[in-house]
């Protein structure tokens, strides 16, 4: 059975650690982790980089369709992390139709954190979490 | 032949043919020292991380460890780093109040190696085991040499502060015993949002490091600091050994795409 709770507020009550799990490349505080937005958009271009992976996704406005389309950048984990879950760098490629779903940044600007991505085929690329993985 | 032979003579006698690595590494002796080593060969990571699917979902039992580690680790602080403690605790709170949608960046995002101890916890690890020194390498680009030949710490004119400090161990049965000093004067601290605790030169950390069954390495740890700890810290990590995959791949090379810079005290991301 699995638990969700936001990182931070899992550190409100594991209150110091020596060697935390979150002492990774970076905080994950700027993302809104008790939050989830659901993107449906067309890849722009996947980044299979470190020290993260990116999908810059153009997602349409759907209440207005004459308006641009809003680039969302999206930030995963390490190549390395994302192999661990069947990732390729030629998962995602432009103009792929993407479902994703992000904890969003906390300041509004159009990016996030991934949870999941549902491909063109709708199936979730990669698969469950190994024990221990942390990606994406 | 004999001016060849009184050359060669020579050279043994005062020394000056050394022998060779090769002769070293086959010697008896070291073959059977080595032979007596554990077997800790394998890619290793952090046992906090299993049940972990996407970064924030953890699972109860995971859970669990963490609560039960964070409170067996949890300084005593003397009256002097107490109150710096809690200095630095309320500097971080009036930040992330002045502004919660840009939380402050209370370190610069990690790039290449943690510093010891916290070198243990991101990434995927492998131990190389040898009879002159055992040496730790991660997947973000640390790398610790703990010295078991018998050497002892340099003087204290010849050590300051590092990443991974100076280490030298040696074995108790199938247990690597490290001792090690002058590390970066401070200690990880997962609250608020994670930050630095300074430390004094006394900082020292001795490990114990076994392995509890074929798929499992346990640390423990004693932090010692007379001048900022009321009491020496007891704490453990556990590594578990990783079955999915075979490859050490980097993975904190900040300079190929870095989007998350602090800018003005703050995490920020840039999203194109």
């Amino acid at each position: 059975m699995r638990v969700k709770k936001p990182v931070a507020a899992l550190l409100g009550v594991a209150a110091i650690l020596l060697a935390s799990s979150a002492l990774a490349h970076h905080s994950r505080a700027m993302f809104d982790q008790t939050k989830q937005v659901t993107l449906v958009g067309t890849v722009k271009e996947f980044q299979w980089t470190n020290p993260h992976c990116w999908i810059q996704v153009l997602v349409p406005d759907l209440k207005d369709s004459e308006a641009a389309p809003v680039e969302w950048g999206v930030e995963m984990g390490a190549p390395v992390e994302l192999m661990r879950k069947g990732w390729k760098p030629g998962s995602l490629n432009p103009g792929d139709k993407v479902t994703i779903i992000v904890n969003p940044l906390r300041d509004g600007q159009p990016g996030g954190l991934v949870v999941s991505v549902t491909g063109p085929d709708g199936k979730i690329i990669g698969h469950p979490a190994a024990p221990g993985s942390r990606a994406p | 032949m004999r001016v060849r032979a009184a050359l060669i003579a020579v050279f043994v006698l005062c020394g000056c043919v050394s022998r060779t690595p090769a002769q070293n590494l086959n010697s008896k002796a070291r073959v059977e020292t080595f032979a007596k080593l554990p077997d800790w060969s394998g890619m290793w990571e952090p046992d906090i991380f299993v049940g972990q699917a996407d970064g924030q979902q953890f699972s109860e039992e995971a859970l669990r460890k963490m609560k039960a580690r964070a409170e067996a680790m949890r300084p005593s602080f003397t009256p002097e780093y107490q109150a710096k403690y809690e200095q630095i605790r309320k500097s971080i709170q009036a930040a992330i109040a002045a502004d919660p949608l840009h939380p402050p960046a209370t370190h610069q995002p990690l790039c290449g190696s943690p510093p010891f101890p916290a070198t243990f916890t991101p990434g995927m690890f492998e131990w190389r085991v040898t009879p002159e020194e055992t040496t730790f390498i991660s997947t973000v680009g640390a790398v610790r040499h703990i010295y078991t030949d018998g050497r002892l710490h340099p003087p204290k004119d010849l050590l300051w502060p590092t990443l991974m400090g100076d280490s030298i161990g040696h074995w108790e049965g199938d247990t690597l015993v490290v001792d090690t000093i002058a590390t970066k004067r401070r200690i990880y601290m997962g609250e608020l949002t994670g930050f630095f605790m300074p430390m004094s030169d006394q900082l020292h950390f001795i490990e114990r490091i076994h392995m509890v069954n074929h798929d499992a390495i346990q640390i423990d740890y004693t932090v010692e600091d007379p001048i900022a700890l009321t009491k020496p810290v007891h704490a453990f990590l556990t590594q578990t050994r990783v079955s999915d995959f075979d490859r050490m791949l980097e993975e904190a090379d900040c300079e190929e795409n870095e989007r998350d810079p602090v800018v003005n005290g703050r995490f920020t991301t840039v999203t194109h």
